[in-house]
């Protein structure tokens, strides 16, 4: 099982409401449902690992910082993004990062 | 970073047709037909279309047609041939568009055989005449002005007037009469009261004055009662001494006379001593009488002052409790003026110069950790490391999506550094 923080992109949060309706309307169960999404958290992390090839750097002062359950978040402001030449500035970013070296796949929740 | 935006679109696009196809088999297992997955895809689809992060793929899209209309060789305008028109579904929310060749323009008719392709590279073919006419554009919504009635509101005409002025004055003339009629009332009262009483026959004498008038007439009979010609040795007593003199002894007037004249002259002395006992007896009550009234006069006039006394006291004591009343209530009063005025000044103090409360500087004021991590900027990855030295902090991470402004960045590696 992959890890399940995808499930907070516009991808995941759009699926699951997509998900939503239909089972409002009984045209599938919450089981199949919770299967689908299982499907997308798959789906997701070998198209994140395998179709993307890109490099971002980025800098900015830690505001807060919190390890727990191996899930490393961070407050970062005043962020400078820069990809080759791109720059982008943000106030203030939050990072949700799980261990990517660990082979476990156990069901990770989201720690937003 | 920003000219990511179509790959991105492009790999959520591979990631929605992976998901649906791993799931149609799942979905059959099930006993769901294919269109469930087909409109979870749609429905998928549309809402990521609606969001930002599809949106530069959207609007890099938006001129490409849905459908390029390829014509056979031997198509000719001239061969066209008047076929019921075909509305096609529009069940993905998503407006075909059509691009013809050059030289066509609408209405189009299609005849059976001609095939179609979309952007996607999918084929259609025609099997059905169809004729293809551009959609009228749409009619501006007609406005149409609300009429506003005011209604306002006549004034009701006086229909209950006042009371007629005729009837007024007879009231007023009542009344005036009526206050005249109890004043000429009130004036008799008054004259009557005013009257004298009648005179009231004296009766009540002053007391000195009372016991002098029956005084009088006893005085002239006790000296009416003394015999003419007897000699006594001792004097007539006025009336009006206070000391008698003793009654004369009788043995000294009669000592050469006869028995018969002895007892005629005993009875005259006798009578005389009787007599003369008699007017200093009248004497004596006279004086008695007279030093009675001496002493209730001078009683009455000791009871009048006392009286005129105490009538003073009381007026003294009345006059200082007045005064005793008279000084509370200033006293009162400026007791009431001076709490006034505090309290004028307290209020006055207290807004114009607002004091924050009591020991408000020693609270520390902490960030609320909800709001700390509530943010919509947010990057979901994996980290390879994390580094700390002293306050400064290195990433190393992998995998990530960033959601910026509504718009999502994929990355497969991220390298950062912040200081805390």
């Amino acid at each position: 099982m992959a890890y399940q923080l995808y499930r907070n992109t516009t991808l995941g949060n759009s699926l699951q409401e997509s998900l939503d309706e239909l089972i409002q309307t009984q045209q599938i169960t919450p089981q199949l449902a919770l299967q689908v999404l299982l499907q997308f958290d798959k789906a997701i992390n070998m198209a994140l690992a395998n179709r993307v090839r890109n490099r971002v750097n980025f800098r900015g002062s830690l505001n807060t910082y919190r390890f727990c359950d191996n899930v490393w978040t961070f407050v970062l402001n005043d962020v400078e993004f820069r990809e080759v030449t791109d720059l982008v500035k943000v106030d203030k970013v939050k990072i949700v990062a799980c261990d990517g070296k660990s082979e476990s796949t156990q069901n990770k929740n989201d720690k937003w | 970073m920003l000219t990511n935006t179509a790959p991105v679109a492009k790999l959520y696009l591979s990631i929605i047709d992976d998901v649906i196809e791993s799931m149609r088999e799942l979905f059959t297992d099930e006993g769901l037909e294919d269109r469930v997955l087909d409109d979870l895809r749609q429905i998928w689809e549309s809402k990521m279309m609606q969001s930002k992060a599809m949106e530069d793929y959207r609007k890099s899209n938006i001129n490409s047609s849905n459908f390029v209309l390829q014509l056979p060789a031997n198509y000719n305008r001239t061969n066209q041939e008047l076929t019921a028109s075909v509305v096609i579904p529009n069940n993905s929310g998503i407006l075909p568009t059509f691009s013809l060749p050059a030289g066509l323009s609408y209405p189009v008719q299609i005849p059976a055989g001609v095939t179609l392709q979309t952007a996607s590279g999918q084929l259609y073919k025609v099997n059905v005449p169809v004729v293809v006419t551009q959609a009228p554009a749409g009619q501006p919504p007609v406005s149409r002005l609300a009429q506003v009635i005011e209604r306002r509101e006549s004034p009701d005409p006086p229909s209950t007037a006042a009371p007629p002025d005729a009837s007024r004055p007879p009231q007023e003339a009542e009344a005036l009469s009526a206050p005249a009629i109890s004043d000429k009332q009130q004036q008799q009262q008054q004259q009557q009261q005013q009257q004298p009483p009648p005179p009231h026959p004296k009766t009540n004498f002053p007391p000195g004055e009372e016991s002098a008038l029956p005084q009088q007439p006893l005085v002239p009979p006790a000296e009416a009662s003394q015999p003419p010609g007897a000699h006594f040795p001792q004097p007539e007593a006025p009336p009006g001494e206070s000391e008698p003199n003793p009654p004369p002894e009788p043995a000294t007037l009669c000592a050469s006379a006869s028995p018969c004249s002895q007892l005629l002259d005993f009875q005259i002395s006798t009578e005389e001593a009787l007599t003369q006992t008699g007017q200093l007896r009248t004497n004596d009550l006279d004086d008695i009488l007279k030093e009675v009234i001496e002493e209730e006069r001078g009683k009455a006039v000791m009871a009048r002052k006392t009286v005129n006394q105490s009538d003073a006291d009381l007026g003294v004591i009345k006059k200082l409790i007045s005064l005793l009343l008279e000084v509370c209530v200033c006293v009162c009063t400026l007791i009431s003026l001076v709490l006034q005025h505090v309290l004028i000044t307290l209020v006055l103090t207290t807004h114009l110069y607002p004091q924050d409360p009591l020991n408000s500087g020693d609270d520390v004021v902490e960030q609320d950790i909800p709001d700390l991590f509530d943010t919509d900027n947010v990057i979901v990855c994996q980290y390879d490391k994390i580094h700390r030295s002293k306050n400064r902090w290195k990433f190393h991470l992998k995998d990530g999506v960033i959601c910026y402004g509504g718009r999502d960045y994929v990355f497969s590696k991220a390298v950062g550094e912040a200081e805390w």
